[in-house]
């Protein structure tokens, strides 16, 4: 499983980690361009599978905010190639 | 200031960071200091509780009977002591600015006291049947009540003319840190109640838990329904703005907004209509439920808790309804209604709401990522039900369970563990409850309404919560709890 943290920045969703990083308007763009990144890094070969791990970087939620709730969410993709 | 708590990964993510935690492990510690005096000797008993005074000199002093030498001026300063250290101690691993937080707390805190102090002065409390014990012919007859609309007024009236300064005390007036760590202290009330009448604690309960469930299943669809409809808003939207509107204000608007993977600009957006909104029910319901249903005092209760949304305001209203139903009673016929159950049962009932809003945002991100986005590969993890749990519901129950095994395993402790409790219960409970009506002032600021452009969603708030919300919640309470009354003080 990879993990990854996710954000929006107002405009668009951006998803990183020390090896990859995406940035699109939606949620379904921004799953295609991980995609594409895994393949040319080789880490999705034909025939393999893997789970990405999003875990919402909630210190975007403003701080007044964050005494009545301190999650946004998580979401897990399962891309296979 | 430093970013805290940036994302929830583990099951014990925000332990030791986030403010749900913190209302935890405050109201804890002191339950357990209370909870000591099972051994003989009170911990608790410091806590300096205004009574209504006509002189001064009789208005303030220690709970406890082994405290009373340390009079009103003594209490007062081993309680802010002891409150500042627990408080900058959570504030510490918050992360907040510790210095901003010091000075914030220390002014909301003697402001709390000094108001709940004047809101408790005869002219203010008293109600017919013991004005004349104050040499008084008139009184107003808030009972406590009028010190909480002090707090409340006085606090509005920093956040909305006191600007820069409210801005400062921001750092320190978090209602819902203090509203949480009050209803865990409310845990060891309905603990200690159910001391006194078991079976009546676990009929509101039960009866809290239903009236829930059916107010889920009829608010949600109806109101996401009138946004929609009525004012064509956008579906995630309409979702946001449904859930805020009819479960738990902020706290679902966000759960929600996640849930259908919405920006995340419009959760705050609703969240700062909810806050505003919160307030003036807050303002409104207490007195007209007073006015018009006297006869059923714990179905007004359990309305107001699924009528009023965030956690602050809804168990400040029932604390405010609590105050001036009682008072109403004994102006009435002289019966001196139980203070706390008309509070408890606004607080039960939303805590039900506060409890399923886990699950339901978990059903709403199911219908959302498999039926409505249908997006290849998306699994919703089922530790999303968990990070939206509201953790401060464990200490509310784990206080409650404990004194009921005292009840019933162990009963040769029951009138020591009162001594621990009774301090708890009624003066930090209180207290918190106080700090919150001031914090919620100094945080609400009106003119938001005029300066964000909210547009539609300004009046899908206020159609379907002063149309539909508030009357099916009066109908779905009267359902499960007519007939239900508080029990008589003797």
């Amino acid at each position: 499983m990879i993990e990854l943290i996710i954000s929006h920045n107002g405009k668009s969703w951006t998803a990183k980690n020390d090896l990859l990083f995406a940035e699109a308007p939606t949620l379904e763009k921004l799953d295609s361009e991980l995609e594409r990144q895994l393949k040319h890094k080789g880490c999705l070969e034909k025939g393999e599978e893997v789970d990405l791990f999003m875990s919402f970087d909630n210190s975007i939620i403003p701080q007044w905010i964050r005494q009545y709730s301190q999650h946004y969410f998580n979401r897990i993709i399962r891309l296979r190639n | 200031m430093a970013e805290i708590n940036r994302i929830n990964r583990r099951w014990y993510s925000g332990m030791d960071t986030s403010e749900d935690w913190w209302s935890v492990w405050l109201g804890l510690a002191f339950f357990f200091l209370g909870l000591l005096s099972v051994t003989g000797i009170d911990f608790v008993g410091w806590i300096a509780y205004p009574h209504t005074w006509v002189d001064i000199s009789k208005s303030i002093a220690p709970l406890g009977k082994s405290y009373k030498g340390l009079g009103a001026v003594g209490s007062i300063c081993v309680t802010y002591v002891m409150f500042t250290i627990a408080t900058c101690i959570g504030a510490y691993f918050m992360r907040w600015n510790l210095k901003k937080f010091f000075w914030g707390w220390t002014f909301i805190f003697i402001l709390t006291y000094i108001l709940w102090v004047i809101g408790n002065h005869a002219f203010f409390a008293a109600n017919v049947t013991n004005r004349v014990k104050y040499g008084l012919s008139v009184s107003c007859s808030l009972g406590g009540g009028g010190a909480y609309i002090l707090a409340l007024f006085v606090g509005l009236i920093i956040g909305n003319f006191f600007k820069n300064f409210a801005e400062f005390l921001s750092e320190a007036a978090k209602p819902e840190w203090f509203i949480k760590t009050a209803i865990v202290f409310l845990g060891v009330k309905v603990g200690y109640m159910a001391m006194k009448a078991a079976s009546f604690v676990f009929d509101l309960a039960l009866t809290g838990a239903c009236a829930t469930i059916v107010a889920y299943l009829i608010f949600w669809p109806g109101t996401y329904a009138i946004a929609r409809k009525i004012f064509k808003l956008p579906r995630k939207m309409s979702a946001v703005l449904a859930s805020a509107i009819s479960i738990c204000g902020v706290s679902a608007a966000v759960a929600t907004g996640g849930a259908v993977r919405a920006k995340p600009l419009i959760p705050v957006m609703v969240s700062a209509l909810v806050v505003v909104y919160a307030v003036i029910e807050l303002v409104v319901l207490p007195p007209l439920f007073t006015s018009t249903l006297m006869h059923e005092p714990i179905v007004a209760g359990s309305a107001m808790g699924m009528a009023v949304k965030t956690d602050g305001a809804d168990a400040a209203a029932g604390a405010v309804l609590d105050e001036l139903m009682r008072n109403r009673k004994m102006n009435m016929d002289g019966t001196k209604w139980e203070e706390g159950w008309i509070t408890t049962s606004a607080v039960m009932t939303k805590i039900w709401i506060d409890m399923f809003i886990g699950l339901w945002a978990f059903v709403l991100a199911i219908v959302w990522v498999y039926r409505v986005d249908r997006r290849p590969g998306e699994v919703v993890p089922i530790s999303e039900v968990w990070h939206r749990f509201p953790k401060f519901v464990l200490g509310y129950f784990a206080t409650w369970v404990v004194y009921l095994i005292i009840l019933f395993v162990l009963p040769d402790l029951v009138e020591n563990a009162k001594v621990g409790a009774v301090p708890v219960e009624k003066g930090m409970r209180k207290l918190f409850f106080m700090l919150t009506f001031t914090s919620i002032g100094i945080i609400t600021n009106f003119k938001k309404l005029i300066e964000a452009k909210f547009g539609k969603m300004l009046g899908v708030y206020c159609i379907a919560l002063f149309l539909y919300i508030v009357p099916v919640a009066l109908i779905v309470a009267y359902i499960f709890h007519h007939g239900m009354g508080v029990p008589v003080a003797h």
